[in-house]
C-alpha cells in the first residue's frame, strides 16, 4: 500500500496522468461542443480509432505535424458526414453515431491491413513518428522548486499543452462571444434561435464538425504518443469514458477537464498497479477507469436529482 | 393615406392539398392596432407565417410601403421591421432576460459579446416602451406575462416597426391582460404598429382600431372597432348566429365524487397541491379556475390515476380510487379529456377508429378472445364519426391529420360515447374552432344532464364562466375561493383569487364548496 502511495504521489505518476488524460480530455470537450448543440456525438469512440489509424498511417510518410493535422481533418470529416446524415437526411444522431461506431472498429482493421500488406493486429510494420515533448529542462535552473518543477512540466506531449489551451478557448467562446451563445441556445431550445433568424442547423453542423476535430487530436495524440503505433480497437472505450466525463463535467468545459482528469488518473492507476500488486489478475485492475466511470455516473445523477429537490423545495 | 403593410389576394395550399389561404387581403395602417380574427383554421396562423417570411405564398403579393416584398425566412423579414411574438414562445430558458433579448444580433466589441452595452440596450428599451422586466434573471424562472414582454422587447430590439401577437392573451390572467394592453397603447402612440391576432372577442373590441375578419381561408370582412358588437363580429366569423351562452344545470343529483384533504406531491418531492377539499354531484359542472400550474391539473391527473396521492382521498360514488389503476377507475365510470389531446389524449399515427375504442379493450363487443373485431370497431366509429359530427374522410383516417378541432371532437366522441359518473375536462377547447367549440360545450353538458359529475379545468375563463354551476379557485397548490356561479361573477373577480390578490371569508367559501 506504501509503495502504492510512493508511486502516486511521484512526479512520473503526474506526467503519466497527463499522459493518460490526454485523448480524453480532448474527447470530452469533441462531446460537449456536440451535447451542447444538442446533437450529442457518440461517435467519439469511432472517430478517435479512425483519426489515430489516420494519424499513424500519415506520420509514416509525412511529419509529425501534417500527421495530426490529418487526424484532426479526418475528425473533421466524420463530423461533416455525420451532419449530413442528421440534418440533411434526417436520421438519428444517435443511430448515426452507432454506425460510425461500427464503421471504426471494422474499417480500421481493414485500412490497417491494406496499408500494412496484411497485418490485422498492429502497425508495427509501419514506421510511425510520434509527436514530440515539450523540452523545459532549462526550468532546472530555479533554485530549490527548479527541479521538481522541470520533472513535472517537462516531457508533456506538445498536445497536452494545446488540450490545457483548447479548454480555456472554448470556456472563452462559449461564455465571451455571441456564438457560445448561439451554440447553447441551439442546444437548449432551437425554437428561440430560429425565431432569431440563426441558422439553427448550421450551428449544430459546425458543432459537429469541430466535435470530430477535437476528438480526432485525441486520437493523434493516442497513437503518436500514448502508444507510438495503432493496434487494433485501440481507443479501448475511450471515446465513452468521454461521454460520461461530459455528464460528470457538468457540461462546462472545465468540469469537463475536471472529469477527464478524474479518469485519466484511474487510468494511468490501472497501468501502475499491475507492477505493484503481481497477485490481482491484470485484467481486473484494468477494468478499473470503466467502473469508476460507472460509479461517477451514477453518483453525479444521484447528486443532480437531490440538488433539484432542494431547489424546488426552497423557492417559496 | 397608404397602408404600411398589405397583403394582396394572397393564397396558400400546403402539400396536403389543405387550401390554408385563398384570395385573403390585410391592409394595415401605420400606427393603428389591427386585429385579425377567426376561427381557429380559419387561415390566420398561416396568414401571418406569410408576413413573418415563415411561408411563402403560392399566389398574390405583399407590399411593404407600397412596394412589393417577398421574404424567403424570417430573418428578411426581422431585416425589414417585422417582428413576431408566438403563443408558444421562442426563448431559452436558462439564459437571462437580455441574452434572449439580443440572441442572433448581440454587440460586440471584437469577436467578445458586448454584455454591459446588451444590458443597457434591454434597460433602454424597458424604459421607452414601458415594459417592465429585469434584465438579469433568468427567463425560465419568470411567470409568463413577463416572458411575453420579454418576448415583446425582443422584436423591439430588433426594430421592429410592425409588430405581430399571436394571440397574446390566450395565456395571460385578466390584470396581465391589462396591461399588456397598456404597453400596446404605449407601442402604437410611439409610432409602431400591432397586428393583433384573437379569437376572444371584446379583448380583441377593446384593444384594436380596426379589424379584419377571416373564415375558412378568406378574409370576409374589414370593419373599424368602434362600429361593431361582439355579437356582429362573432356572425361575421362563423357566418351563422351562434349562442354563446350555455344552459345551467337544472337539477341536481347525488354526492358523486369527494375530495378530501387530498395532497399531490411532484417526482421531485416538491408539493404540487395540498388540503384539497371538494365535492361534486351528479348533474353539475364544477370549474376549476387558476393560472396554469397551480394544482387545477394536477388534481384531475390525481383523480384520473395518472398520478399518485400523497395524503388524503378522493371518492368515487363512496369508493376511495386511492389503489385502483386507471382502468378499473374507468370501469368504476369515470371519463377524462385530457389538457393535451396530441400528448395524452390520442395516438396520432392511429386511426379514428382504433383512438375510438382505445379505452375499450376489455369490452367483448370489440375484443373477443383476445382478437380485435375489426368489423364492430369499424360500424362503432361510424356511429360516433355521424353522432359527434367528426369532419374526417372515414374510419381508418390516423388522427394526426385531422384538424385540432376535428381531434378533440374524437377525445370528447370517446370519452362520452357511454354516459360517464365521473367526467374530468382539461382544457377541452383549446385551440379549437368557434363552430367545434359549442358542440363540444352542448357535449359536456349532456353529458351533466345525463347526470354526470364534471371537474373541468380551462385557461379561458370565459369558458369556465359559460359551463360551471359553482368554481373553486386555486393559487398555489391550494383552494383558495369558491363560488357559486352567477351572472354577477366576473372574470376580474376570479382574477384577483388567481392572482393571490384577495382572499375569501372562509364561511362564504364553505357555504360555495357545499
Amino acid at each position: 500500500m506504501i509503495e502504492l502511495l510512493l508511486t502516486v504521489f511521484s512526479a512520473t505518476f503526474f506526467v503519466t496522468v497527463i499522459r493518460t488524460t490526454t485523448p480524453l480530455l480532448f474527447a470530452t470537450l469533441g462531446g460537449l461542443i456536440s451535447d451542447l448543440s444538442g446533437a450529442l456525438n457518440v461517435a467519439l469512440e469511432g472517430i478517435m480509432l479512425i483519426a489515430a489509424l489516420t494519424a499513424v498511417i500519415v506520420s509514416a510518410y509525412a511529419p509529425w505535424y501534417v500527421a495530426v493535422l490529418a487526424a484532426m481533418a479526418a475528425g473533421a470529416l466524420l463530423g461533416s458526414l455525420m451532419a449530413f446524415f442528421h440534418l440533411r437526411l434526417k436520421a438519428d444522431i444517435i443511430l448515426v453515431g452507432f454506425a460510425v461506431n461500427i464503421l471504426a472498429s471494422g474499417g480500421t482493421v481493414f485500412a490497417l491491413s491494406m496499408a500494412t500488406g496484411g497485418d490485422k493486429g498492429t502497425s508495427i510494420n509501419l514506421v510511425s513518428k510520434a509527436v514530440p515533448g515539450v523540452d523545459l529542462s532549462f526550468l532546472k535552473a530555479i533554485p530549490a522548486i527548479g527541479p521538481t518543477l522541470s520533472q513535472l512540466l517537462s516531457g508533456h506531449s506538445i498536445l497536452s499543452w494545446l488540450g490545457a489551451l483548447t479548454v480555456f478557448l472554448i470556456w472563452y467562446f462559449l461564455y465571451r462571444t455571441p456564438y457560445g451563445l448561439w451554440l447553447c441556445g441551439v442546444g437548449e431550445y432551437p425554437a428561440a434561435p430560429e425565431a432569431a433568424g440563426i441558422a439553427v442547423g448550421k450551428v449544430r453542423a459546425w458543432s459537429l464538425i469541430a466535435s470530430g476535430a477535437l476528438v480526432g487530436i485525441g486520437g493523434a495524440q493516442l497513437a503518436m504518443f500514448n502508444y507510438i503505433g495503432f493496434t487494433r480497437d485501440m481507443t479501448a472505450g475511450r471515446g465513452f469514458i468521454a461521454l460520461g466525463a461530459v455528464l460528470l463535467g457538468a457540461r462546462h468545459p472545465v468540469g469537463a477537464m475536471l472529469a477527464a482528469l478524474l479518469f485519466g488518473v484511474f487510468e494511468a492507476l490501472s497501468i501502475v498497479m499491475p507492477n505493484l500488486f503481481n497477485w490481482i489478475p491484470s485484467e481486473m485492475i484494468q477494468t478499473i477507469p470503466f467502473v469508476v466511470t460507472i460509479l461517477a455516473l451514477v453518483l453525479f445523477s444521484y447528486r443532480a436529482q437531490r440538488a433539484r429537490q432542494l431547489k424546488t423545495l426552497s423557492k417559496p | 393615406m397608404a397602408p404600411l403593410l398589405q397583403a394582396v389576394s394572397v393564397g396558400k395550399t400546403y402539400p396536403g392539398g389543405t387550401v390554408a389561404n385563398d384570395g385573403v387581403n390585410l391592409s394595415v395602417m401605420a400606427g393603428e392596432v389591427h386585429a385579425v380574427v377567426g376561427e381557429n383554421g380559419a387561415g390566420k396562423s398561416t396568414l401571418m407565417k406569410i408576413l413573418f417570411g415563415m411561408e411563402q405564398p403560392d399566389r398574390g403579393e405583399l407590399l411593404l410601403d407600397g412596394k412589393p416584398v417577398r421574404f424567403a425566412n424570417p430573418r428578411e423579414a426581422i431585416d425589414s421591421g417585422i417582428g413576431m411574438v408566438f403563443q408558444h414562445f421562442s426563448l431559452v430558458p436558462s439564459f437571462s432576460v437580455y441574452e434572449n433579448i439580443v440572441l442572433g444580433s448581440e454587440p460586440k466589441a471584437g469577436i467578445k459579446f458586448d454584455r454591459a452595452k446588451a444590458i443597457a440596450a434591454v434597460r433602454e428599451l424597458s424604459e421607452r416602451f414601458r415594459l417592465n422586466v429585469d434584465p438579469l434573471p433568468p427567463v425560465g424562472q419568470l411567470p409568463v406575462g413577463q416572458q411575453q414582454r420579454v418576448e415583446i422587447l425582443k422584436a423591439l430590439y430588433r426594430d421592429a416597426r410592425i409588430l405581430i401577437l399571436d394571440e397574446p392573451t390566450a395565456v395571460l390572467a385578466p390584470q396581465e391582460v391589462a396591461e399588456l394592453f397598456v404597453a400596446v397603447r404605449s407601442l402604437v402612440e410611439q409610432g409602431r404598429t400591432v397586428i393583433f391576432i384573437a379569437h376572444k372577442l371584446p379583448e380583441v373590441l377593446e384593444i384594436s382600431d380596426r379589424i379584419t375578419v377571416m373564415r375558412a381561408g378568406r378574409t370576409v370582412g374589414e370593419v373599424m372597432a368602434k362600429d361593431v358588437t361582439e355579437q356582429s363580429l362573432a356572425t361575421l366569423m362563423v357566418g351563422r348566429e351562434v349562442a354563446l351562452r350555455v344552459d345551467r344545470a337544472k337539477r341536481e343529483g347525488e354526492l358523486v365524487c369527494e375530495v378530501k384533504a387530498l395532497k399531490i406531491v411532484g417526482e421531485n418531492g416538491a408539493t404540487l397541491a395540498q388540503d384539497l377539499n371538494l365535492k361534486v354531484h351528479g348533474g353539475e359542472i364544477l370549474g376549476l379556475v387558476g393560472v396554469e400550474g397551480n394544482g387545477q391539473a394536477e388534481l384531475l391527473e390525481a383523480v384520473a390515476g395518472l398520478r399518485p396521492i400523497a395524503d388524503g382521498v378522493a371518492y368515487l360514488n363512496a369508493e376511495s380510487l386511492g389503489r385502483m389503476s386507471v382502468l378499473q377507475r374507468r370501469a368504476k365510470g369515470l371519463a377524462s379529456i385530457p389538457e393535451d389531446r396530441i400528448a395524452q389524449g390520442l395516438a396520432t399515427g392511429a386511426s379514428v377508429a382504433e383512438n375510438l375504442v382505445a379505452t375499450k379493450l376489455a369490452d367483448p363487443r370489440f375484443v373477443r378472445h383476445g382478437l380485435l373485431d375489426l368489423k364492430a370497431i369499424k360500424a362503432h366509429a361510424e356511429k360516433l364519426i355521424e353522432q359527434f359530427s367528426i369532419r374526417v374522410g372515414g374510419p381508418k383516417f390516423a388522427v394526426g391529420t385531422l384538424s385540432g378541432g376535428n381531434m378533440q371532437k374524437v377525445v370528447v366522441a370517446r370519452e362520452l360515447a357511454e354516459q360517464p359518473k365521473l367526467l374530468l375536462v382539461n382544457q377541452p377547447t383549446r385551440g379549437v374552432d368557434l363552430g367545434a367549440t359549442q358542440f363540444i360545450w352542448r357535449s359536456i353538458t349532456d353529458a351533466r344532464d345525463g347526470g354526470a359529475a364534471v371537474l373541468l379545468s380551462s385557461a379561458d375563463l370565459s369558458e369556465l364562466l359559460a359551463l360551471s354551476d359553482r368554481l373553486v379557485v386555486f393559487y398555489r397548490g391550494r383552494i383558495v375561493a369558491a363560488f357559486i356561479n352567477s351572472e354577477e361573477l366576473s372574470a376580474e373577480t376570479l382574477g384577483t383569487y388567481m392572482l393571490g390578490l384577495a382572499q375569501q371569508e372562509p364561511e362564504t367559501m364553505r357555504a360555495a364548496l357545499r
